[in-house]
């Protein structure tokens, strides 16, 4: 599905970080490679801010470790992978976003049942 | 290069951005934007809303990597409770001087009050107001109410005290509702 609208950017803004790292443990990848790697779970960056500040804000906070090669046959990329604190980041990341759904969802299904 | 690309390189070099550092994101934007457009995605669908604004989409990626100054801090929340102490100390701060100003207002008042007890004024009408001003004479030719030196200083304090503790009343209620609100 893909996330789009006013609500779905709000949300997506919150967690883009920690979608991003965690599209890294798939292996290191570059800019577009990201924005491939999300669109292919459905997470459109259409509306959404670019990853390219975010990125350099990741690498600020340590978070990402960043190498140059060349890529398939084109010229040679900024490569962004987690480190170790990025790592870490994105395991609290998800467990305060999986409580923060769980809490919504408990407030929501009520709604729904009501 | 494209002409989003060009646009970014322009910002940055207006920002001062280190040309190395410049061309380095020149070039990644340049060969991922090629490759989007080579796999016929959409500059919207890689730099989401910034596609059309790449003067602040250079900013703000320059500003992230720490290459020019940030132009106006957003606090994040972690930030912001950092911040509020200092912003507390000078509310408080302001709060202790205006309070501190009001209480040296109302003994000024009562001390005017106590000084000039049972001295009330007394204003004693010399002439009527004038229906016309003659000629020469100055269309405000002065009071016509002589107050016989006899100011009404005793009056005065008391209202100036009253309207002191009034105000300080007031705010104190005013502080302690707030306190209690933001607890």
């Amino acid at each position: 599905m893909v996330v789009a609208g006013r609500r779905g950017t709000e949300l997506l803004r919150g967690v883009l970080d920690l979608c991003l790292l965690a599209v890294m443990q798939e292996g290191p990848a570059y800019g577009y490679e990201m924005t491939k790697r999300l669109r292919a779970r459905g997470l459109s960056m259409v509306g959404e801010g670019s990853i390219y500040p975010l990125l350099a804000r990741l690498e600020r906070d340590g978070l990402v470790e960043t190498y140059r090669a060349a890529s398939n046959g084109g010229p040679p990329r900024k490569y962004y992978r987690a480190s170790p604190a990025g790592q870490s980041a994105l395991a609290a990341g998800v467990s305060d976003w999986r409580a923060a759904r769980d809490s919504v969802d408990a407030v929501l299904d009520m709604e729904v049942k009501s | 290069m494209t002409e989003f690309v060009d646009a970014c390189r322009q910002e940055w070099k207006r920002l001062g951005v280190p040309d190395p550092v410049a061309n380095e994101m020149a070039a990644d934007l340049d060969a991922d934007l090629d490759e989007a457009q080579a796999d016929g995605v959409a500059a919207e669908e890689v730099l989401g809303s910034s596609a059309f604004d790449p003067r602040s989409f250079a900013a703000e990626w320059a500003t992230a990597r720490g290459v020019v100054p940030a132009p106006a801090p957003v606090t994040t929340l972690v930030e912001d409770r950092h911040a509020e102490p200092d912003r507390n100390r000078r509310n408080r701060t302001l709060a202790v001087t205006a309070a501190t100003a009001a209480i040296v207002l109302a003994f000024i008042g009562l001390a005017l009050a106590v000084r000039h007890r049972g001295s009330v004024a007394v204003a004693r009408v010399v002439r009527p107001f004038p229906k016309f001003f003659p000629p020469g004479v100055a269309k405000f030719p002065g009071p016509f109410v002589d107050h016989g030196g006899g100011h009404d200083f005793h009056g005065l304090g008391v209202l100036l005290f009253l309207a002191v503790v009034a105000g300080l009343i007031a705010a104190a209620v005013y502080w302690s509702r707030k306190v209690r609100t933001n607890h």
